[in-house]
């Protein structure tokens, strides 16, 4: 049975080529989209490549203060004190890394000035981040604690700067500041490693960052394990509830949260800086409602042109059901069809997401993007295929197989 | 008025009793069948004739389970049809009846031997017995050499006969034929009728919808109908 819808989908497709056409385009283009806005999102979110163990690490971003009359508050990234002081001995942590966020520098190399974004980070970012070292090594405790101004540069940064030459061990002035290359990293888009160059974060120029609570500091939190992520979060909001602030009569009560990546994207875009929920569960509810928005669409318009082809067929629903086909069987049969269209339309949208994520690799609309299909983005992808078929192909498979059978014998349908 | 009973033997294939049915259009009822009683029976070849418009196709599709009476009853080799639900109606036609129809009703999408598995596939058959059946189907009527073409590619006699092997392939009970040969010439005609003899004489229950006062009186039993109504 299966093999004689195959048969009949295949020259139904075939003989109606504008038809099939404009279903193909319309399939594979919404998928496209699909595929590449879910790579973009897993790319972001789930831990892999630079923060592969983003599973196993929170990152304490913002220090919120309130004062005492409710109308005072400010807002900022955190302090390397605070982290110091408040974080670096929370028991549940495995180990806690501060880096500052990327700032511009402006790097002067022969005759020529670029601009570059710089962290200072300590010895324990490059033990929680695993970068890919291509040449030397990342800074270690003994540069951090001598304030050794060395610098990682990532790949494109090194090639850009020294064309043609081998970038380690070269010096360069940054910001006014002289550093001698030890490392040459792999660039990385993600979230806590976006960044051209990295020096220890004892390099600063000031040692005043050292008793600041407000900054440009966030942390990174690494747990032993997953599961004791949420002790962690318990154990901040002990930490935060005694945090004295230098200005008491000012700044009498803090918030810092150790967010996720998505609750941190979902705190930052809601703006929930004072409560504990970070608005992941909304955000996740946005996206899962524009995704569905933006396969309704296109599926209405296939509804229509579905209903359409298979109104054509109605002598052909009055001979099978005739010869004892039954509504289900047809809705199965025409269902079939559809799912099958849409899976030749997921493989195309597949191989053109490919091609889109190439090209924005390639393109440096966005820096140091490294995004691909992988398995779960292409299970996601034949998953939305196959709702779009059911979608696209149930109910003008339902309305059509109503036909009676008299009726549709004499194709009136 | 009530028409008598044509036939009235015990082994009845197809019983109708006091059979209406009336078709409501957007401003005007018609009565297409008015309360019809007829008795068709098991191994006979009867034949429907009548005018353009008269009914005759309608009361082959009720007698089919094609179309729904109004009113009246139907028994099927026995059995009172009691329920029109598409699940039950489908699974009678499947094991009753076989079509064939003046415009032959062909998919021309499919190769001729798949058009004949057609029945079968709403079956529990298998696909090798399924091709057994249809290709033993097209060589009884003359095309087992045209098993793998288009029906477009088949002169009209031809498709016809493909029609035959389609409605016969699942070896059912009753053949029921709407003006089967009034797309075709007389040649083809006749080699059409003389297939639903031989499918006949070997113990098909054949109920024929004709123009052709010839071809009628080939079967066993003719039946009129004028304006909604068997008459004698």
């Amino acid at each position: 049975m299966f093999k004689n819808y195959l048969i009949t989908a295949y020259k139904v497709y075939t003989r109606r080529k504008l038809f099939t056409a404009i279903n193909l385009t319309c399939i594979t283009l919404t998928l496209m989209v699909l595929l590449v806005v879910t790579a973009l999102l897993q790319n972001a979110f789930y831990p892999t490549g630079v923060e592969g163990r983003s599973d196993r690490f929170l990152q304490v971003h913002t220090l919120s203060a309130v004062g005492d009359n409710g109308n005072s508050s400010r807002s900022s990234p955190l302090g390397y004190k605070t982290i110091e002081q408040y974080l670096k001995p929370m028991k549940s942590v495995q180990m806690v890394a501060a880096v500052t966020g990327p700032r511009t520098v402006s790097v002067y190399q022969d005759n020529r000035v670029n601009e570059l974004m710089l962290r200072r980070a300590e010895a324990e970012y490059w033990k929680i981040l695993d970068f890919k070292v291509l040449e030397g090594r990342v800074p270690d405790d003994e540069d951090v604690a001598q304030g050794r101004f060395v610098a990682v540069l990532n790949a494109s940064t090194a090639a850009k700067l020294f064309p043609g030459e081998r970038a380690l061990g070269q010096r360069l002035n940054a910001g006014g500041q002289t550093f001698e290359i030890i490392g040459v990293v792999e660039d990385t888009l993600q979230l806590n490693a976006y960044a051209d160059m990295w020096v220890p974060v004892s390099t600063d120029p000031s040692t005043d960052y050292r008793s600041q609570l407000f900054g440009d500091f966030f942390a990174l939190l690494l747990a032993k394990s997953p599961a004791d992520l949420p002790k962690i979060q318990a154990e901040l909001a002990e930490v935060t509830a005694r945090m004295r602030f230098d200005d008491p009569k000012k700044w009498n009560q803090g918030f810092m949260w150790a967010d996720g990546k998505l609750d941190f994207f979902a705190r930052g875009l809601f703006g929930n800086e004072r409560v504990p929920d970070s608005g992941a569960g909304t955000l996740l509810l946005v996206i899962a409602v524009l995704m569905i928005l933006f396969m309704t669409l296109p599926a209405l318009n296939l509804v229509n042109l579905n209903t359409g082809r298979i109104l054509e067929r109605s002598a052909e629903i009055g001979v099978r059901k005739a010869f004892g086909a039954s509504s289900r069987t047809l809705v199965v049969q025409f269902v079939i069809e559809n799912v099958l269209l849409c899976l030749f339309g997921g493989l195309l949208g597949l191989i053109a997401a490919k091609g889109v994520l190439v090209w924005l690799e390639h393109s440096g609309l966005i820096p140091y993007l490294k995004v691909d299909i992988n398995f779960a983005v292409f299970a996601c992808g034949l998953l939305i295929t196959v709702v779009f078929g059911l979608l696209s192909g149930v109910i003008p498979a339902w309305k059509m197989s109503r036909l009676h059978p008299v009726q549709a014998l004499k194709g009136a349908a | 008025m009530c028409s008598e009973p044509i036939h009235n033997e015990t082994a009845t294939m197809i019983k109708l009793e006091n059979v209406s049915k009336t078709y409501q259009t957007d401003k005007v009822e018609t009565l297409a069948l008015k309360h019809i009683n007829l008795h068709v029976k098991k191994g006979e070849f009867l034949s429907i004739m009548g005018p353009s418009g008269c009914g005759k196709s309608t009361l082959l599709n009720v007698i089919g389970l094609l179309d729904q009476p109004g009113s009246g009853s139907i028994t099927v080799d026995g059995a009172p049809v009691t329920s029109y639900r598409d699940k039950d109606v489908a699974k009678l036609r499947n094991q009753t009846f076989g079509f064939i129809f003046q415009s032959f009703h062909l998919i021309n999408d499919l190769h001729v031997v798949d058009n004949v598995e057609l029945p079968l596939l709403y079956r529990k058959v298998s696909a090798a017995e399924r091709r057994r059946r249809a290709r033993e189907a097209l060589e009884k009527v003359g095309l087992g050499a045209r098993m793998d073409h288009y029906p477009n590619q088949l002169s009209g006699g031809q498709q016809q006969r493909v029609a035959i092997a389609r409605a016969m392939v699942g070896q059912p009970q009753v053949l029921l034929a709407d003006e089967p040969t009034g797309n075709l010439d007389s040649q083809m005609g006749a080699e059409v009728m003389d297939l639903l003899l031989r499918l006949n004489q070997e113990g098909t229950t054949v109920v024929m919808v004709t123009h052709d006062e010839r071809e009628a009186k080939r079967g066993s039993h003719i039946v009129r109908v004028f304006d909604g109504q068997l008459v004698a």
